[in-house]
């Protein structure tokens, strides 16, 4: 996958809503991979929850919106919010720039550490990721 | 064989029973209590629109609509601020993200999406087509507008036609990228949009107007549309969920914090003529919100720079960004301007957002102008 919309580097965990955990200990900074990031398009405005809020595996903390499309945010693992990245808040088109660096979203407090091992190591993200490309591609022409 | 979808037509409602019906038909949907649907709707009383992250205060004349009886409400799709009064038809498409053919990229989505009203105004006689990033266009001016959201496995796209447009109230009561003391901006304000009033002369009915979109739709779905109505529990829920967005709680929000609004309009002189940029700049956000581009330089293709004034909303006002967006909308398009670059359109934006991002944008209607000469 040379192209940079489909970078996925090694080392991070990831979800089939496309969202990217970095795990330290027994904390974790989320954000939104590059193919998911590609494929809302130009990010125009990002509203998430407060610090200390807890957000839940697959439930909303927030908003998201590209190209007139208001999407959730959908939580990858449970935990309590510790800190929101305000420069992404103010400036949400980071996250289409640097993705995996400054266009981090949030960071939280692992709730439940066994939840990590629902999520894709690399390889299998990246692996689901162009089956996912293959399947679209097959059903283009189909309406 | 034709997969059915379920054909709504709710008529008439104040904007606040339209918004909450918005989200009680998407969550029918997620919870796998309805087909996909497209709806018909229509506002009574007239309503100003904010988009779901929009700032009523950055976006609307709040007085003027009062003193009007012009309601004002928030959508809980994206985009901009838009007036609708009873002239006009609102569509929508509710639909599982998992229906065969629907794209999951929001940009292809949107032109799939809009692409239902283009077949539908062609049985009208009228050739309309879709313009990036949301946009329909009849003769290189907007005639219909579109944004979306989901709720789980669901989504709703949604637009407007417009039909029998009063261009000048919408003027009076959204904010917009020009002065309103500004005869000749407002001029040139009102030849940005179209009404099918105006392309046909005389309207067909309403219903057969309907039954074109409805036709477009399903043609371009390939789909069959049946008629129906809102099930017991989505009346219910609609009960429930009305008090909330009549609320101003839902219609405020909370979100100035990270918006700004400035305008700003500066005159650029080239080789080929002048340019004055007006520009709506979100200087807290760093994004062009829109701008109107006139001047006396002569354009071909003839629609070019209502397609570039497309192109650059919502865009981000960092100079380097907007140059890469200028000199590739001219290389894609093939814009001939006589005596006029992609970098004149550079330096006038740029000094037109240096302007309204150093504080010296002002309020809107008091919005002056900066002349700036081509050396």
């Amino acid at each position: 996958m040379a192209m940079g919309h489909r970078r996925v580097p090694e080392g991070l965990l990831y979800d089939r809503n496309h969202y990217w955990v970095k795990v330290a200990g027994r904390e974790a900074s989320i954000g939104l991979s590059a193919h998911g990031q590609h494929t809302i398009g130009d990010i125009l405005y990002l509203e998430l929850v407060s610090p200390g809020a807890m957000i839940r595996k697959g439930e909303g903390f927030g908003s998201i919106e590209s190209s007139k499309w208001v999407g959730a945010l959908i939580a990858p693992v449970t935990g309590v919010v510790l800190d929101t990245n305000r420069e992404v808040e103010a400036s949400p088109g980071q996250i289409n720039v640097d993705p995996y660096g400054q266009g981090w979203i949030l960071r939280i407090e692992l709730s439940d550490i066994d939840e990590l091992k629902l999520l894709m190591k690399a390889t299998a993200y990246r692996q689901w990721v162009e089956e996912q490309i293959n399947r679209e591609h097959q059903e283009e022409g189909a309406i | 064989m034709k997969m059915v979808w379920r054909f709504l037509d709710t008529g008439p409602l104040p904007a606040a029973n339209n918004m909450a019906l918005d989200k009680v038909i998407l969550n029918s949907l997620r919870c796998g209590q309805a087909s996909n649907t497209l709806r018909f709707l229509e506002f009574s009383p007239p309503c100003a629109l904010v988009g779901y992250h929009q700032a009523v205060e950055l976006e609307v004349e709040e007085e003027y609509c009062h003193q009007q009886g012009i309601e004002i409400n928030r959508r809980i799709t994206g985009g901009g601020n838009l007036y609708l009064d009873e002239g006009q038809i609102g569509w929508e498409i509710f639909a599982h993200k998992e229906t065969r053919g629907i794209p999951r990229n929001s940009e292809d989505m949107c032109r799939l999406m809009c692409e239902g009203v283009v077949i539908g105004l062609a049985k009208l006689g009228v050739e309309a087509r879709f313009r990036p990033k949301n946009e329909i266009e009849v003769q290189g001016r907007k005639i219909s507008g579109a944004g979306g959201t989901e709720m789980g496995n669901a989504f709703l796209y949604q637009g407007t036609l417009l039909i029998d447009f009063d261009v000048d109230t919408m003027i009076k009561c959204l904010k917009l990228p020009i002065n309103k003391f500004d005869d000749q901006q407002i001029q040139t304000f009102r030849r940005r949009v179209i009404c099918l009033r105006e392309i046909l002369g005389n309207l067909p009915p309403i219903p057969v107007i309907k039954r074109s979109l409805a036709d477009g739709f399903a043609e371009s779905f390939k789909i069959h549309l049946e008629p129906g109505d809102l099930t017991q529990n989505e009346k219910l829920l609609w009960e429930k969920e009305l008090p909330r967005f009549q609320s101003e709680e839902w219609i405020r929000g909370k979100r100035p914090k990270l918006q700004g609004s400035s305008l700003s309009v500066v005159d650029w002189k080239t080789r080929g003529g002048f340019i004055r940029v007006s520009v709506l700049l979100d200087p807290t956000r760093h994004r062009i919100k829109s701008a109107v581009i006139t001047g006396d330089f002569l354009a071909h293709p003839e629609s070019s720079i209502l397609d570039l004034e497309a192109a650059i909303k919502d865009s981000s006002s960092h100079p380097s960004d907007i140059l890469k967006t200028l000199r590739h909308f001219f290389a894609v398009n093939h814009i001939r301007i006589s005596g006029v670059e992609p970098e004149d359109f550079h330096q006038a934006l740029c000094l037109a957002i240096s302007k309204a991002g150093d504080g010296q944008g002002q309020p809107l209607e008091d919005a002056g102008r900066m002349e700036a000469k081509f050396p």
